[in-house]
């Protein structure tokens, strides 16, 4: 059985930018859990097949509940993210071992109505490490607007052999996403700026 | 009242001290990040003009979303008011010791005790604590607790984070003496 001590959800809603409304006023939430390293003090373990495949389905099932629980149901989830903070005492195989294999994968995809492979990142450090969780669109990864991240920090954790496992959810894009997308952009080349320049 | 953006935290506490807390210990903070009021006046004197019209909104606005969050009776509170770098301290207190901001919270709450808060000046990012106290007996030591925070971005100097923080229960496996074994 996987020990989660803590879980913590942040959500975040932005109302104004630059003293004007947005024209996409959307919510934006990180779960995260704090569970026991599978791996730790157990030195190299050559296979991190068999504790993944026991712990992240539960973990992804657990987190993609608060996501849709806070974003209002899975039809409002637009975008998704996941992350992974290994205590010192760990590797971050340990992390990817949890988020970067189907059984958390596949989860969280089928739980939040995804079709898109799923953006990350993934640190080792102390407690109270700060990480930037990046989420992009969940069908349709390459959709600009939908570029976006959400800080996560937990004051006591990891511990060394804790491992901090998040996933994220967003209901809509960036706040005054208005930067075009690839149907719109320019033709744009290296050597077509140089000659401009 | 110019709110930015409104930050939810929920957290649950499944383990402490190696042994399970069952049921888990939940706690929520809400944080309002709004423009200070007062930036850009230099000195003001009289600051009740604008709590009265500010704090109101601000209860109004955050004791229902902290209580929403929390999903539970509430057991303690507190609030914080965290002042951008541009401001006083006594805006952010302006804002929050009045009983026009903290009634709502004791309404939903249903409580009767003074809230404990924090209130500092720092730049964006900063981490600060809310401390937390029983509802209705601000004796009660089990409850006696503080809940960490951060808003990446905020609040700017010229902002104002107003919060309010809310426990089901104290803290997990609570067994200090009461303090009347003391007296």
């Amino acid at each position: 059985m996987t020990l989660v001590r803590r879980v913590v959800t942040v959500t975040e809603e932005v109302v104004t930018e630059l003293g004007t409304p947005v024209s996409h006023p959307a919510r934006r939430v990180a779960a995260a859990a704090v569970i026991a390293n599978p791996w730790a003090g157990q030195g190299v373990v050559a296979d991190l097949s068999a504790a993944a495949a026991r712990v992240a389905p539960t973990l992804a099932t657990r987190l993609s509940e608060r996501l849709t629980g806070a974003l209002g149901g899975v039809g409002n989830v637009t975008a998704f993210g996941k992350a992974a903070l290994v205590g010192l005492g760990g590797e971050i195989e340990h992390g990817a071992a949890l988020i970067h294999t189907p059984y958390f994968g596949n989860v969280l995809r089928e739980l939040t109505g995804g079709t898109s492979i799923i953006v990350f990142s993934d640190e080792r450090g102390p407690a109270g490490s700060v990480l930037t969780v990046p989420l992009w669109h969940k069908t349709e990864a390459a959709t600009r607007s939908h570029y976006q991240t959400i800080q996560v920090r937990i004051p006591d954790a990891p511990a060394d052999d804790e491992i901090v496992v998040i996933a994220a959810a967003s209901s809509g894009p960036r706040p005054n996403a208005r930067i075009g997308d690839r149907t719109t952009d320019p033709r744009v080349t290296l050597s077509e700026l140089e000659n401009a320049s | 009242m110019k709110l930015r953006k409104i930050t939810t935290v929920v957290d649950d506490v499944h383990r402490e001290g190696d042994r399970a807390v069952n049921p888990s210990a939940r706690t929520a903070v809400v944080l309002a990040v709004v423009e200070n009021p007062w930036a850009g006046q230099g000195f003001v004197t009289d600051l009740g003009p604008l709590i009265d019209e500010i704090a109101p909104r601000l209860g109004e606005l955050l004791a229902p979303k902290v209580a929403e969050a929390l999903d539970a009776p509430i057991e303690a509170y507190g609030k914080a008011a965290i002042v951008g770098l541009d401001g006083e301290i006594e805006h952010g207190s302006g804002l929050i010791h009045t009983l026009k901001f903290g009634d709502h919270f004791r309404k939903v709450a249903a409580a009767s005790t003074l809230l404990p808060a924090v209130e500092k000046r720092a730049p964006a990012g900063t981490v600060f604590d809310i401390p937390l106290k029983h509802v209705t007996d601000a004796t009660i030591r089990s409850h006696h607790q503080s809940v960490e925070v951060r808003v990446p971005d905020a609040p700017r100097p010229d902002e104002i984070i107003i919060g309010l923080a809310a426990a089901a229960q104290g803290r997990p496996h609570a067994r200090l003496a009461a303090l009347s074994t003391e007296q």
